[in-house]
């Protein structure tokens, strides 16, 4: 290089770093007069919050309620804010469901289970600057101690379930204060799946939700789905009881497997290893040998079965009926299609709220069913099945997709979602199922599907010592293990028969749900044993 | 010497016969049949045949009077009604069952109509509002069950708000057997449904399903008798059944008038409807005049021709329904 350009490069240089330098002097300059503005901020607020606050004593975080006091003050529900409440002024406690300040006032969204009320804290001469702060402060799901009127509004609010007024807070105490974040948000969790891929929001995950069940739970559509259940298991209990039957409760903690060996789980009993139970079967039927005449039972039913599916769970909700008949086993299929059908009728007249909840979340066709129960011969399924172009042989259990399919041929020609089949090949159904009198092929048994998938499996029993023991023998069961079961039909046994349905699978398939574990509260599968 | 000499009293010479056996047994191997001599072998509970020729004298007596009394009733009922079977009524031998049966000529299979048998039984589903009870499928329903063997059930779907009992009951009693659904050769379900016309659905993957009460008479009429040859007759027939479900049933005062007056002019020419044979037509236009009530208005003719469809027996369970 020459000297000249030695230079010029120098100078150039020189320049750049120059430009450079007015840069970077430009940027701190920038930062300097940015950190005076925050502190003449801070500085400001200051000045405020050192203001009179004249509202101190109307919020605040109370202390932990230790039962201190009883406090003879009624707490309204959210629920029974209308329109006649207007001007009164009300105490309530509900959790936040939202708070959002603008400039000088502060809205918050106040819910109790599916119920949810729009509240309001305003700057003005009963609420300070910083009790609207502090209301905007408070976390979400937090529990709420609030004092307000009842203000009529003329626009309805839609986005909540009160729409005719909202609440002036006249006070508000936090008494219990959710952390900060949460690992899930009450909204995304309520949000369908397919909103969430258009708009581009957050829907949650069902393992993030079944982890943060508690959470979960909380969500409109779990608060309608569990109210569901418990209608059923109620309308179930109160149909039986009308017609006569007992309520009973069986051992689940049994000595031989009923079923089948292989998906039992094996618990340790003392010195040895005891079973438990898979289904109440055995002790059902005994009952019946003890002149109970009609029976049913609600209890857990464990099952070891290594199926990761959707309508699959290692311990459920079994709702189990057993009843002696007089001449034909299909007394007891009459018996039981009617109590499905009072079931269904009484979902359909007294829960249509909590129906139209989920169906917000999980939009479905409504439930449709014939009464009396339609009851098709297991011939004319396979017979619709072949017209379809299924290739199945005629002593053969129906494989899951060939249920599905029938369902949806049933329900074309029917329009019904609940049937029953009848008359069960002998060759795929449990060593106790009573053969059919006139042909040996098959017998009589009955599965009842709901949306074309099993709910029901059940038939009349044998009743007779020595022919179980034949059947026994049949199907290759060790004699030793089942003898006290066979013992009991050796004292005078009347003919009866029964089912067991499956409560989280009744109420997934009612409401068209499409996974189990949404129907039960904490669900057991392979792979979670938490919470 | 002898002292006196009287005359012989008997003769002198008197051949007896003296038997050679003891006892006669009748010969227990004779076979000889026909024979009506006392001494022939009555074998093993065979009933004598005397009184074998007279039971059957007593029987043909009995099936001869059963004629005659079965021709008197169809002669008293051709007195008022055209009967299309007046020589079947008169000569039918033997056959206790109801004449109507015999109304429905023709031969039908219902392999042919309906499919090949798959083995299960074969159900038609007809979806009827409670509110429009399908009073012609009713007749339909019970002609079909004096020939086939069907198996009916009624059921109410969760869409339909109470359905009154006679709806549920309009069937008929449920049938002995009705258990075992592979022992009938036809299903008849009727589902009381929201529905806002009348559906029948049979083979869901062959055929879509028949709305219209009109065309799902005619399909069940398929299945009693096949359609008149004759496309003039036929023709006739369907516009028949068109104008009762379209005009008398559904129509204004004016047509319903109108259709009166064009049902009396056509039964001032011929004994039914669509000539002289019963027919769809009748059944069809009997169930709508029924329906749109009795109106004292109704033509002479018209009158004659309700009462003779009555004698024929079919329209019972309409007429049940309707009180």
């Amino acid at each position: 290089m020459t000297k000249e350009e030695a230079q010029g490069s120098t100078e150039e240089e020189q320049q750049a770093q120059s430009k450079k330098g007015l840069k970077k002097q430009q940027k701190e300059a920038e930062k300097a007069a940015k950190k005076a503005e925050k502190q003449a901020k801070l500085a400001a607020e200051q000045q405020s919050t050192e203001e009179d606050d004249f509202a101190k004593d109307r919020y605040g975080v109370l202390a932990m309620v230790q039962s201190q006091q009883k406090l003879d003050r009624v707490l309204v529900r959210v629920q029974d804010f209308t329109p006649e409440k207007a001007d009164q002024l009300i105490w309530l406690r509900a959790r936040v469901h939202t708070s959002r300040a603008k400039g000088k006032q502060c809205f918050l969204v106040l819910r109790q289970q599916q119920f949810n009320v729009q509240a309001l804290v305003a700057v003005g001469d009963r609420a300070s600057k910083q009790m609207v702060k502090f209301a905007a402060n408070i976390t979400k799901e937090s529990i709420v101690d609030v004092e307000a009127f009842v203000r009529k509004v003329e626009q309805k609010i839609e986005s909540c379930s009160q729409q005719d007024v909202e609440l002036h807070i006249e006070r508000i105490f936090v008494v219990s204060q959710a952390e900060a974040r949460l690992p899930l948000q009450l909204e995304d969790a309520v949000r369908p799946d397919g909103e969430g891929e258009e708009e581009g929001r957050a829907t949650v995950n069902q393992d993030t939700k079944l982890d943060n069940r508690v959470i979960d739970l909380r969500t409109t559509t779990s608060q309608a789905i569990f109210r569901l259940q418990s209608g059923v298991c109620m309308l179930f209990r109160d149909t039986l009881t009308k017609k006569g039957f007992v309520e009973i409760q069986t051992p689940k903690i049994i000595s031989a497997a009923s079923e089948g060996g292989a998906n039992v789980f094996t618990v340790s009993y003392f010195k040895t290893s005891a079973y438990l139970a898979q289904s109440p079967q055995l002790y059902k039927q005994m009952c019946i040998c003890a002149d109970f005449d009609k029976v049913f039972c609600v209890g857990p039913v464990f099952r070891a079965e290594d199926s990761n599916t959707h309508r699959h769970l290692t311990e459920f909700v079994g709702l189990d009926i057993e009843m002696a008949f007089s001449y034909h086993y299909h007394e007891v299929i009459d018996s039981i299609t009617d109590t499905m059908v009072q079931i269904f009728k009484g979902l359909r007249d007294n829960f249509q709220t909590e129906i139209q909840m989920v169906n917000k979340q999980f939009p479905s066709e409504p439930f449709k069913f014939l009464e009396p129960t339609l009851r098709l011969e297991y011939t004319e399924g396979l017979a619709m099945l072949h017209e379809a172009g299924v290739e199945m042989g005629d002593e053969e259990d129906l494989s899951t997709p060939n249920e599905k399919l029938l369902g949806r041929l049933v329900k074309e020609k029917y329009d019904t979602d609940f049937y029953v089949l009848d008359k069960y090949p002998l060759a795929v159904r449990p060593f106790y199922t009573m053969p059919d009198p006139n042909n040996p092929k098959y017998s009589n048994s009955y599965d009842m599907f709901m949306r074309g998938e099993e709910i029901l499996s059940g038939a009349q029993r044998v009743h007779d010592a020595q022919l179980l023991t034949d059947r026994a023998i049949h199907h290759q069961i060790d004699l030793e293990k089942i003898k006290a079961y066979i013992d009991s039909f050796r004292y005078g046994a009347p003919p009866h028969g029964g089912g067991g349905i499956g409560l989280e699978r009744v109420c997934m398939l009612y409401l068209g749900l499409h996974n189990i574990r949404q129907t039960s509260m904490f669900p057991r599968d392979p792979k979670r044993l938490t919470p | 010497m002898p002292m006196y000499q009287v005359k012989p009293v008997c003769g002198s010479h008197m051949e007896t016969e003296l038997p050679t056996c003891m006892y006669r047994l009748p010969n227990v191997h004779a076979q000889q049949g026909g024979s009506s001599t006392s001494e022939h072998a009555l074998q093993n509970g065979e009933v004598d045949p005397a009184v074998k020729a007279l039971e059957a004298r007593q029987d043909e007596i009995m099936r001869k009077l059963y004629e005659l009394k079965a021709a008197v009733e169809g002669l008293a009922k051709t007195v008022t009604t055209p009967d299309a079977d007046l020589d079947l009524t008169v000569s039918s031998s033997l056959s206790s069952q109801s004449p109507t049966s015999t109304t429905f000529k023709g031969v039908t299979d219902l392999d042919t109509l309906m499919g090949k048998d798959l083995g299960a039984l074969r159900d038609i589903v007809i979806n009827a509002n409670p509110a429009h009870p399908p009073l012609t499928l009713l007749v339909l329903h019970s002609v079909l069950c004096q020939r086939y063997r069907v198996l009916s059930t009624v059921h109410v779907h969760s869409s339909a708000a109470s359905v009154p009992p006679q709806l549920l009951s309009c069937l008929g009693p449920r049938h002995a057997d009705s258990y075992a659904r592979q022992m009938f050769q036809l299903g008849f379900t009727l589902i009381w449904k929201d529905v806002p016309k009348l559906q029948m659905k049979f083979s869901v993957q062959n055929m879509c399903p028949v709305e219209g009460e009109a065309n799902v008479a005619r399909f069940l009429f398929k299945l009693l008798s096949p359609y008149p040859s004759d496309p003039a007759v036929a023709t006739l027939v369907d516009s028949w059944v068109d104008m009762a479900f379209f005009q008398l049933a559904e129509g204004s005062a004016k047509e319903r008038a109108a259709v009166l007056r064009a049902l009396n002019s056509a039964l001032g020419r011929s004994p039914w409807l669509a000539g002289p044979e019963f027919s769809l037509a009748d059944i069809a236009c009997y169930c709508c005049v029924l329906q749109s009530g009795p109106a004292s208005s109704t033509p002479t003719n018209v009158q004659r021709w309700i009462k003779s469809c009555e004698n024929l027996g079919h329209f019972s369970p309409a007429k049940l329904f309707l009180k």
